[in-house]
């Protein structure tokens, strides 16, 4: 194994399978809120899927790069029978920053994505600007790594924000475990800050871990549901005030 | 969609079968209305007409008590996120 990222050697290759469990909840909720989105053409259900669906594919970039780097893989023997040039090392190095940029990149831009769900309008033109903020801040982050973790602790803050405002419009638990998954979350960036000392790198990816399992918990929280037989009554429409006019 | 999924949830209720006026009123639709979406849940094969001796009655169909389930998921999921 080769050690690339500022992870524990007793944690080298779980914080891989973290990332898989984590890709695997993004992937669900992102079909999800496409399938929602189908059935009821609410703009809101894609880009939701769209978010989750960029950190998604940010968890494949990171587990691609971290695989191939971590493992004695075929690309990486290749590498090395090709003798250690510079030339190679340089390529190497690309191939890393390449990985970890779309890793970043996506991340931040996902996040931003689900930031602006609220909104009437989620892509204008101030959208295309704070792609390019996230695109510096992601091309950045390569040389002061504590660039991404900060603006995604910030973009999950003011996920956090939004959510809370909703729960106190909403009072619904699922909402609440939306809101606790997402704290933790960002508390997660928070301890990747002090990743120099690598333990904490761990207790990072650990905070993830957890933040998707409450993700996963709310996923089969949604889908039981559906199987719930609805009771008399609970339909409003049935109950007086109907509010679609009579064509 | 929601209307649908309203009228689905009724004759479910009713234990899969109901007459079309008592669907019409806990519909509570008009009798054009009522038409309307009747013919667009048959042709969608979500219920079916059938024809007894106390008069017709529409009965919800597998796909129908499907489209409900799946619904009411989206419905939650929908509601989770405020959207």
């Amino acid at each position: 194994m080769v050690k690339i990222v500022p992870t524990p050697d007793w944690f080298l290759g779980k914080d891989i399978l973290i990332e898989a469990f984590s890709f695997i909840v993004l992937i669900v909720f992102c079909v999800l809120a496409v399938r929602a989105y189908k059935l009821k053409k609410n703009k809101g259900l894609l880009y939701l899927g769209l978010g989750f669906g960029m950190i998604a594919l940010a968890q494949i970039a990171s587990i691609l790069t971290k695989t191939i780097l971590y493992y004695d893989s075929a690309p990486v023997q290749a590498l090395g029978n090709a003798i250690i040039s510079s030339k190679i090392l340089n390529s190497v190095d690309i191939f890393y920053y390449t990985g970890f940029f779309f890793q970043r990149f996506l991340t931040l831009l996902g996040l931003f994505t689900i930031y602006r769900l609220p909104q009437k309008k989620v892509i204008s033109g101030d959208y295309l600007l704070i792609v390019y903020f996230v695109l510096l801040s992601a091309l950045l982050s390569q040389k002061l790594f504590y660039l991404f973790h900060v603006t995604a602790f910030i973009l999950l803050v003011l996920i956090v924000v939004n959510y809370s405002m909703i729960y106190r419009k909403n009072g619904f638990a699922n909402t609440k475990i939306l809101i606790v998954a997402f704290s933790i979350l960002a508390a997660g960036q928070l301890v990747y800050l002090l990743s120099r000392v690598s333990v904490f790198f761990a207790v990072g990816s650990l905070a993830e871990l957890v933040s998707y399992t409450l993700l996963l918990v709310l996923m089969i929280r949604i889908l039981k549901h559906g199987e719930k037989k609805r009771s008399h009554g609970d339909n409003i429409r049935h109950v007086g005030n109907n509010p679609r006019k009579r064509r | 969609m929601e209307i649908i999924s309203d009228m689905l949830g009724i004759i479910r209720e009713k234990g899969g079968s109901i007459k079309p006026t008592h669907l019409m009123y806990k519909a509570n639709l008009s009798h054009k209305q009522m038409k309307l979406y009747l013919d667009d849940l048959i042709e969608r094969k979500l219920v079916a007409k059938e024809d007894g001796k106390n008069g017709n009655r529409i009965i919800i169909t597998n796909q129908g008590r499907d489209f409900i389930v799946h619904y009411s998921r989206m419905r939650e999921f929908e509601k989770t996120f405020g959207l």
